[in-house]
């Protein structure tokens, strides 16, 4: 059979990416041009400064692709690109460029939800097998998503407030953790002890999630310490709070996999970097004989492997846009 | 040669195809939002049209601000991604330029204003040759009126924005006016073609006065 190269485009945030993957399997070449290090100076990502940025990167990122994919436009079966959501001002940029590519070279346009392109993260690891129960957690997403086959999303239930990743990130600013904020967490519980009392969210039989609660617990309990007096033991706090953080989401995950009766697990999104979210799900899927797959690191922050990947699928299935294509901001998976 | 003309820097599109001395296609159509939605199509309807395809454009001609700064990412977006993809010469101009090679006027002097709120404009003077005689800037209403008054001849002010000066011209594109004067405009490289805002963002703007 005749191998599929599907050109992918990412710009939904702070990242302009693009990849070429093989069959949606392979990844031949990836270049991403992160703008953290600029963002850094504003205390996070600010829409107009990233949109700026793309425009400025875009054609730069193009031409290194292919460049170091060593293939020619020409060479592309389809041009995949995340249309939503994310910030509108972003997802322009590369809507705007993958619709003149589809245009100038004659490729059909492939939209791609940027989560469901999270998910297909999963399949450059290994083939996805179905049913599955999906975890999504990022700084926009914490959602819990049923699949019978692909593309085929059920969700089954997600956060009622603050995503998980944003939670992080306040809860970061607030006890004073240098920004980007998951990630210091992560590493600062795994040196700190569970000492601080804190609520767990939403703690019930469904499959919704609730995390302004647990952020307004940290802010209360850290302003009290102040108040008080007392110092914060940053490292302990952060403890705390990832565990209980960790808790309730491997509980309701763990739920879904039980009640769907699903032999396989997949996480994706930028929170799937957290170690000990990963170590605790993987454990639990062990003991319940679950067969879990979690995206590379580096698949985890936004990339257009993953958009690639999930590009494949959708053009397999024929779900193809045209030149009036428009970036959503907020779209439903499906 | 073939030009493709571009300018979504307001909230209108305004297109043109160019051959052999003359627009043959041209698109002058109120879009506001859904600029980013039918842009290319347009674009791709007016070559159509003529049985162009996109590999027979020699030329893009790109305006890239100032303006509306997400209708400006559109156009250069789509510009330099074409322009890099077929190897086409690529330049571009400045929205005022595109008005001042617009206007109809016999007076001395040409004055393309923008609004930019809160008693910002953009604006620029050109003689009557064309040639700037204060170069695109981001500037209070209040400076703009006192470069005028030091003008020592007749001048009109462009505009399509209700600016609060007099001597007011309407600004319609005039494509030929407009490709003829800068058809043979210097090539640029298409990684390096990018959006004149003329204004840093608020959030920088914020930065450097608590800086300063």
């Amino acid at each position: 059979m005749k191998d599929t190269y599907i050109f992918g485009i990412e710009s939904s945030c702070d990242e302009t990416s693009c990849s070429i993957v093989k069959n949606g399997r392979e990844e031949i070449a990836t270049v991403i041009s992160s703008q953290i290090d600029i963002h850094k100076n504003f205390g996070g990502v600010v829409p107009e400064i990233a949109s700026r940025h793309h425009v400025k990167n875009i054609t730069i990122v193009i031409e290194e692709c292919l460049k170091k994919a060593n293939m020619k436009m020409e060479e592309m079966d389809a041009i995949a690109v995340t249309y939503g959501p994310g910030l509108i001002g972003s997802l322009l940029v590369g809507v705007e460029a993958a619709k003149t590519l589809s245009y100038i070279y004659n490729k059909p346009l492939v939209p791609v939800h940027h989560i469901s392109g999270h998910i297909y993260a999963n399949n450059l690891v290994e083939e996805m097998k179905f049913p599955l129960i999906a975890l999504i957690v990022s700084g926009g997403h914490t959602e819990l998503v049923y699949m019978r086959d692909h593309y085929s999303f059920e969700k089954l239930g997600g956060t009622l407030d603050d995503a998980v990743g944003e939670c992080y990130d306040k809860v970061a600013r607030v006890i004073g953790v240098p920004y980007p904020g998951g990630p210091t967490i992560d590493k600062w519980s795994s040196e700190g002890k569970d000492t601080y009392k804190l609520p767990i969210p939403l703690n019930d039989d469904s499959y919704s999630f609730s995390f302004s609660g647990l952020k307004s617990a940290v802010i209360n309990l850290v302003h009290n310490e102040e108040q008080r007096g007392n110092e914060i033991r940053k490292k302990d706090l952060t403890t705390s709070f990832q565990n209980t953080v960790v808790e309730v989401i491997c509980k309701k995950t763990m739920k879904a996999i039980v009640d769907k009766k699903v032999k396989n697990f997949i996480i994706a999104g930028g929170v799937a970097a957290n170690q000990c979210l990963r170590n605790k799900l993987k454990e639990l899927c062990e003991e319940k004989n679950v067969h879990c797959t979690f995206p590379e690191i580096k698949y985890c922050t936004d990339n257009a492997a993953m958009i690639a990947a999930s590009g494949y699928f959708a053009y397999k299935l024929g779900r193809i846009g045209d030149l009036t294509l428009n970036s959503k901001s907020t779209d439903t998976l499906q | 040669m073939r030009i493709l003309y571009i300018d979504t820097t307001t909230n209108y599109l305004y297109g043109a195809l160019w051959n052999k001395d003359q627009v043959i296609e041209s698109v002058n159509i109120k879009l506001d939002k859904d600029l980013s939605v039918f842009t290319l199509q347009k674009i791709s309807e007016m070559l159509s049209k003529q049985n162009i395809e996109p590999k027979e454009v020699d030329k893009i001609i790109v305006v890239n601000g100032p303006g509306s700064f997400t209708g400006i990412r559109v156009g250069v977006t789509i510009a330099k991604t074409y322009a890099l993809g077929l190897q086409k010469k690529i330049s571009t101009i400045s929205s005022l330029q595109a008005m001042a090679a617009s206007s109809k006027t016999e007076a001395t002097y040409k004055v393309p204003v923008i609004d930019a709120r809160r008693g910002f404009v953009y604006a620029a003077i050109y003689d009557n040759q064309n040639t700037p005689v204060l170069k695109e800037q981001y500037l209070s209403l209040t400076a703009l009126n006192c470069a005028i008054d030091n003008l020592p001849g007749e001048y009109t002010i462009i505009t399509n924005d209700s600016v609060d000066i007099e001597k007011k011209e309407q600004y319609i594109p005039n494509f030929f006016n407009i490709i003829n004067l800068y058809k043979d405009k210097e090539e640029e490289n298409p990684h390096l073609v990018n959006p004149m805002y003329l204004k840093l963002t608020e959030a920088e703007e914020k930065k450097q006065s608590e800086i300063s």
